[in-house]
């Protein structure tokens, strides 16, 4: 896979010398077998997901693409600080890569932690077309571990990503398999009354949309390193060791909620960059998110690494274990999360405009009661975040029906804990801000950014040297994650010079969530929503840094525009 | 500091019946770790630095029965802390320093001493000031001079919430 032009050893011997790297993948068609089923998908190097690509902070690296597909494809470095001629989207970095050509992606590597690469080419990333990159950093890591692995989750769904887009267009509701049932209406009927019911369910239908809509791609099977839930991949450690695993979320539409029963995590990394260590039991980590934990098992025993979806209606599953084979026992899903009337709070922008403000009370109440009864069955109600100073979430709505609780009522990481270990900024006052609302119509599966998608819409300029606060509202029911190519997204947790950078900002639904941009990147690059189907529909927008160095803008001026995939 | 503030913390603190330091187990007699020592009894002194979130060094070997003069720096820029203590005892303290952190005693760079020594009533008190360890905000520097015992399972640790776990501790060595 990879030929180092440079020993070890030369480096070492010849320290002035530029530590360079020369990496060949090649785009293929692949056979992904998740226990399950067996389908087509696209992979790198034979395989999906690919291999993990390591790289080291201040290598210059040369990667040789060679596209064996017969259709074009391209591949996007996920979170690398990049030119963006390099960063791989058809149509604005460059016209992509044609079948049987290789391209030579060049450039030098200024960060480390845990990132990905995947393909932007159509739904070539959906089919599988996804691997993994860790960069070592230059210095030591600031912090302690003796051995490290990647976990590499997704949502494996058996249809093509092509088919999925074709049928949710037709029908938004068709992988939607949790909609709410006669016995539900029923069940609902006899605890909150008949008439709270009927009500209930005839504004949410006014509002086209169903509580179900956590997640509005299901029947996938969850994988961790390309292995389903009953290939078990497995991760060997000696007790007493400590263990780095370095998640990533490949995932086309899936959130997943991940603990390790009988181990605590420590969360040292978010979007590969350094955080203030934060203990937890669980985390929810969203599409094209990462997190790098530590764990320390002590005991000869091996440990599940549980994956649920956010909507639970599919789970990936891996071990660690002292010994090839030992497992332990894999958890029940918990009931499924039901949006609630919070959830909603955002959304003046939908098109349920006869809906009136009577009717809007009436479903507050009866909906807060169906959350309790409904989707946290066997919960301790108090633990739902409100009023009553039990654990709340500032990143979710008050009362939203899809905030996480920990399975073990402890700790469940929030964007809240998230704080820089060492700023990359100054921090200063932002020169302007830009309102982005995130919009859809559930009904024609149309995704769009201000109420325009892609197609329509103008881009985005930025100067060269300016600080942009993007204000995200969320007027739709489902969480998107936003990512800004090219330049780091300072999200803002409250935290000021400790606010922590990421490469993708989950905003829920029913909430407003800010971050900053230090425009330093020129060029053109994409933003757009991390979920496939949703990016694909329209809630995308090409960002241009106008100004900057000379030469750069220059080459920006010439860009080729070709292709139009996003 | 506002009265309700003032009553959370008291609330909190009323519960541990030591002062919030090296955990429960021993006080002047014998600790598995060794006991404070005398700096004119000390053998040789012995720099630490601290950084976010890791020491230099991160082994240090000792004779049983030695006395060291630590000279402990804190080159980062968050508060850390440098603890002599077995694993046991890093893990009682880590509950009081998670304590000490929620209650806003300890935010990234700084400590806020006017909330630790307040006054809480029955002699508790949020200090740090067992002789074992010393907290230090960036920049801070302080000693920590330690005899050890003969034997035991001994590390020098912080236990700032988060920090022992991602690996912030050293070995001690007893030769």
């Amino acid at each position: 896979m990879k030929v180092r032009l440079l020993t070890g050893l030369l480096s070492l011997l010849m320290p002035a010398l530029v530590l360079a790297g020369e990496y060949n993948l090649t785009v293929d068609r692949v056979e992904i077998d998740t226990g399950d089923f067996v389908k087509e998908g696209i992979g790198y190097n034979g395989k999906s997901p690919g291999p993990v690509l390591r790289f080291k902070e201040g290598e210059d690296v040369r990667i040789n693409v060679t596209n064996n597909l017969d259709e074009a494809t391209s591949i996007h470095w996920h979170g690398l600080i990049l030119p963006f001629e390099q960063d791989g989207v058809p149509g604005i970095s460059f016209p992509g890569i044609q079948p049987g050509e290789t391209f030579t992606y060049e450039f030098p590597i200024t960060q480390a932690g845990t990132y990905w690469f995947h393909s932007h080419s159509g739904f070539q990333e959906p089919d599988g077309a996804f691997g993994a990159i860790v960069i070592e950093p230059e210095g030591r890591e600031p912090f302690r571990y003796d051995r490290e692995y990647v976990i590499q989750l997704t949502d494996k769904h058996p249809h093509s990503g092509d088919r999925i887009m074709r049928n949710l267009k037709m029908m938004p509701d068709y992988y939607n398999r949790q909609q709410q049932t006669v016995g539900e209406f029923f069940s609902d009927a006899s605890s909150n009354g008949l008439m709270d019911t009927i009500q209930d369910r005839m504004a949410w239908g006014d509002m086209r949309m169903m509580k179900a809509d956590v997640e509005d791609v299901q029947g996938f099977t969850g994988m961790i390193n390309g292995k389903g839930p009953a290939q078990n991949w497995t991760g060997l450690f000696e007790p007493g060791e400590r263990v780095r695993l370095r998640f990533i979320n490949s995932s086309a539409m899936t959130y997943f909620d991940v603990r390790i029963p009988g181990l605590d995590m420590t969360v040292v990394q978010a979007d590969g960059n350094n955080i203030q260590p934060v203990n937890v039991d669980e985390f929810r980590i969203g599409v094209a998110e990462t997190y790098d934990v530590i764990v320390h098992p002590k005991d000869e025993r091996a440990h599940t690494i549980f994956a649920e979806s956010m909507g639970r209606s599919g789970y990936a599953r891996a071990t660690l274990a002292p010994e090839e084979g030992m497992e332990a026992p894999v958890p029940p899903m918990r009931d499924p999360a039901r949006l609630t009337m919070a959830d909603m709070a955002g959304m003046p922008g939908m098109d349920h405009g006869d809906m009136d403000h009577s009717s809007m009370e009436n479903m507050d109440d009866s909906n807060m009661q169906d959350m309790d009864h409904g989707s946290m069955d066997g919960m301790d109600h108090s633990k739902m975040g409100g009023d009553d100073g039990q654990p709340s979430d500032p990143f979710y709505a008050k009362g939203s029906g899809i905030m996480p609780v920990a399975a073990n009522d402890g700790k469940f990481l929030s964007y809240a804990d998230l704080k820089a270990q060492k700023p990359l900024y100054e921090e200063r006052e932002p020169t302007r801000e830009i309102e982005l609302r995130l919009t859809g119509n559930m009904e024609r599966y149309t995704w769009s950014i201000n109420g325009v998608k892609y197609e329509d819409a103008d881009p985005i300029r930025l100067q060269y040297g300016e600080r942009v606060r993007f204000k995200f509202v969320n007027e739709t029911m489902m969480t998107h994650p936003m990512h800004l190519h090219g330049m780091w997204s300072i999200l803002d947790v409250g935290a000021g010079k400790w606010n922590p950078i990421k490469h993708t900002v989950s905003v829920q639904p029913g909430t407003t969530v800010y971050m900053e941009t230090e425009v330093d990147a020129p060029g053109q690059w994409a933003f757009h929503c991390h979920l496939s189907y949703h990016a694909a529909a329209g809630m995308f927008r090409k960002v241009i840094v106008e100004g900057g160095p000379d030469s750069t803008q220059a080459k920006t001026d010439v860009a080729i525009e070709e292709g139009g995939d996003a | 500091m506002n009265a309700s503030k003032f009553l959370v913390i008291a609330a909190v603190v009323s519960m541990p019946a030591a002062t919030f330091a090296a955990g429960a187990d021993g006080h002047g007699h014998g600790m598995a770790s060794g006991e404070p020592g005398k700096a004119s009894q000390a053998s040789r002194t012995i720099n630490v630095e601290m950084y976010d979130n890791y020491y230099e060094p991160e082994m240090i070997d000792v004779e049983p029965g030695e006395t060291v003069r630590f000279v402990v720096e804190n080159k980062g820029n968050l508060v850390h802390e440098f603890n002599i203590g077995t694993p046991g005892m890093h893990d009682a303290h880590q509950k009081e320093m998670k304590m000490m952190v929620e209650h806003g005693v300890i935010q990234g760079g700084q400590i806020h001493h006017d909330m630790m020594n307040m006054d809480m009533g029955n002699g508790h008190s949020m200090k740090h000031d067992d002789p074992n360890s010393v907290l230090l905000e960036p920049g801070e520097s302080q000693e920590v001079v330690w005899t050890f015992s003969d034997k035991g399972n001994v590390e020098f640790a912080c236990n700032v919430p988060g920090h022992y776990q991602a690996g912030m501790y050293g070995e001690i060595n007893l030769k």
